[in-house]
């Protein structure tokens, strides 16, 4: 007696095997296979062509904008019409904040300075340690002020320089002595001018205006009652927010380069969504391309289904056969779209860099971005796109009944 | 003399096609029984309904009324997945058409039973040449099949009918295509895996030659099976190489008038 078997709706032929003969069919309609990889390369391409490029243009806007300010630390200012003023008490209430590890102090009133008999407004900068620790001041010659040990130090920016002719060649001006003239506010009710000599030991490049920095001290010991403003750096991204309120609460005002961030993050989402858009439609006609693949391979091979059936294959076995030619052209499709994106992206980078540097831009930039997540969700999102094509004519192929297959002509 | 055991039961069974409002009787009820370990021959005109007995023994086509055990069990109460099993595990078949994945070499479409069994590529491969061997087809297994002429399709289809070792080989005029010695070789193959491997062979032959290698004939009229058992062979046999004679000096009269 033959025994009763209950069988799962289980496949069984090996992956390994069933994935060969997936290969080995797509190997033999080599034309329709190259055009719609094709398809999907071109329609995942164009994907992650601008996605990349959105992103690589978001993050370059946020670097200039936020540039050598860290996201990590906040702006405090006293409010327009608060009696709270930014003296020792405040600072010390704010560096009881929780999560409050660092503050650097600033003062800064319009001035002007004297170099080589050339006369200039700036803005003048009183800074401390902490300040030149919170920010990324880009150095290009010299020290920073919390590096040097001579005794009057001075930093200033290049924009300083170039608007007394001296752009060309920093270098010649450390060392160099400078005068320094700062109508201060009131102190007491009675004017006062801070004029000093100093002695220069680093040129930065900083932003467009010309700008001198001097030790926070200089103002201090003149007894300037209140700092204009504070940079508080904190733990982390995610503290900011909770920093912020509690400051807040003293009575100050803060601003964050977090906010801006937040701004320029929401101009690129929607920038990004238009662009996913634009590809959003060469992946439909990418769709389309494997759908009728499949649809045609189906119809074509309905024979040779009947007869893999027939000789004991199961009808998930058949169904799967398909899923696997699905993945197959899903996921090369998908590869090559991006090498393409990638490689396109980078010939296109070097030729806008090397348009910009002939436009007197000096700094590299990357216009694009290959943040890993991008590859392995757009790539990820063509395996499920692949997966919901297959569905009808997979369905279909594992209806096939191997008497009616065979008997076609 | 003892009965050999039956190894399909056909119970009333009876297959017919419905197109349009015609209705075709391909097999009239009937209730004959295939022998283990022997061969049973089926022969008849041409539409005569041989392939569709055939369809319905290998599980392919369920009959229009009626059951066939296959021991003891009704094939076609099973599920579909039970009858894939059953047409993996238990026969091999060699189609009267030659039917092929033509994306795969000749090694692999006949190393496919055994892929439906779930066994690797390497052993596969490894019976598969065993079986190409088997009908002398060694030589061709990196070929595509399509390629191949007629005869040596058919070779290719037997290999593949006997990859797995199924203890149940069908085949529908396996020797169509082939010369005699190619078509004797063929034969004598089927003669040896009764023999040797106790094989059970359902075969279907139009040439009166082969006749006398069969334990069992179930002869095919217009959709009636009639059963002729071993003991009155010899009788059947002679009396239709007798009628083939007639026809053949009744041919060559009217052709020399
Ligand atoms: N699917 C079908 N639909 C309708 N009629 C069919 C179908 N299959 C077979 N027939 C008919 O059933 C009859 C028997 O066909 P079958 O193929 O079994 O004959 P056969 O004995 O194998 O003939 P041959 O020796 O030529 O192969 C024929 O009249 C055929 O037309
Ligand atoms: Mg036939």
């Amino acid at each position: 007696m033959m025994k009763r078997r209950t069988i799962k709706d289980r496949p069984t032929v090996q992956p390994r095997v069933l994935a060969m003969i997936a290969y080995r069919n797509l190997l033999q309609k080599r034309l329709r296979t190259l055009l719609t990889v094709s398809g999907i390369a071109i329609g995942i391409g164009s994907v992650y062509f601008l996605l990349s490029f959105g992103i690589g243009l978001q993050r370059l806007v946020a670097n200039q904008v936020i540039g050598n300010q860290s996201i990590r630390t906040i702006d405090v200012k006293p409010t327009n019409s608060s009696i709270i003023k930014l003296d020792d008490i405040a600072v010390q209430r704010i560096s009881e904040v929780p999560d409050v590890k660092e503050i650097g102090k600033i003062y800064y009133f319009p001035g002007s300075f004297k170099l080589n008999n050339s006369e200039t407004d700036s803005i003048v900068y009183g800074i401390d340690k902490g300040y030149e620790q919170l920010t990324y001041l880009n150095l290009i010659k010299g020290e920073l002020l919390k590096d040097t040990a001579v005794k009057n130090p001075i930093v200033m920016n290049k924009a300083a320089l170039e608007a007394i002719g001296l752009g060309k060649d920093p270098s010649i001006v450390i060392g160099k002595s400078i005068d320094i003239t700062v109508p201060l506010p009131k102190i007491q009710s009675q004017s006062k001018v801070y004029q000093r000599s100093m002695q220069i030991v680093g040129v930065i490049d900083s932003g467009s205006g010309a700008e001198i920095f001097i030790p926070s001290t200089e103002f201090r010991q003149l007894g300037v009652p209140a700092l204009t403003q504070l940079k508080v750096g904190v733990d982390s991204v995610e503290t900011v927010s909770k920093a912020r309120a509690q400051i807040e609460s003293i009575g100050l005002e803060t601003s964050s380069p977090v906010d801006t961030l937040n701004e320029i993050n929401k101009v690129f989402n929607y920038l990004n969504l238009i662009l996913i858009g634009f590809g959003g439609i060469g992946m439909l006609i990418a769709i389309l391309g494997m759908f009728n693949t499949l649809t045609i391979s189906l119809l074509e091979r309905t024979k040779e289904i009947g007869l893999m059936v027939a000789l004991g294959a199961r009808s998930v076995d058949m169904k799967r056969l398909f899923i696997f030619e699905a993945l197959f052209l899903s996921l090369v499709g998908a590869t090559l779209g991006i090498v393409g994106a990638v490689g396109l992206g980078w010939l296109i980078n070097i030729v806008m860099n090397m348009l910009a540097a002939g436009r007197g831009v000096k700094d590299g930039f990357q216009l694009f971005a290959h943040p890993y997540q991008l590859v392995f969700g757009v790539i990820g999102f063509m395996v499920i796109v692949g997966l919901l094509v297959v569905v009808l004519p997979a369905r279909r192929a594992q209806k096939i009944s191997p008497i009616d297959a065979l008997r076609r002509e | 003399m003892p009965t050999k055991p039956m190894l399909f039961t056909a119970k009333n069974l009876a297959l017919s096609f419905t197109t349009g409002d015609q209705e075709v009787q391909a097999v009239r009820s009937c209730n004959v029984t295939v022998p283990e370990h022997a061969i049973t021959v089926i022969f008849g005109a041409s539409g005569s309904g041989k392939s569709s007995l055939l369809n319905v023994v290998s599980g392919l086509q369920k009959p229009t009324s009626g059951s066939l055990l296959y021991r003891g069990v009704d094939v076609y109460e099973q599920s579909l997945n039970e009858l894939a099993y059953f047409r993996a595990h238990e026969l091999g078949i060699v189609y009267q058409t030659n039917y092929w994945v033509k994306s795969l070499t000749v090694l692999d479409n006949v190393a496919m039973p055994l892929y439906f069994q779930g066994q690797s590529q390497a052993e596969a491969h490894r019976r598969a040449h065993e079986a190409l061997s088997a009908v002398n087809m060694g030589q061709f297994a990196t070929k595509y099949p399509a390629l191949l002429s007629g005869g040596e399709q058919q070779r290719v289809a037997v290999a593949r009918a006997i990859v797995a070792d199924p203890p149940v080989i069908i085949a529908d005029e396996p020797t169509g295509s082939l010369d005699s010695t190619n078509g004797d070789a063929i034969i004598a193959l089927l003669q040896k895996l009764r023999d040797d491997h106790g094989k059970t062979i359902v075969l279907v032959t139009h040439n009166m030659e082969y006749l006398h290698i069969a334990n069992h004939l179930l002869e095919v009229q217009d959709g009636t099976v009639t059963q002729i058992e071993e003991a009155q062979i010899p009788r059947t046999v002679k009396k239709m190489l007798g009628d083939a004679q007639t026809r053949i000096t009744k041919l060559m009269e009217e052709h020399t008038t």
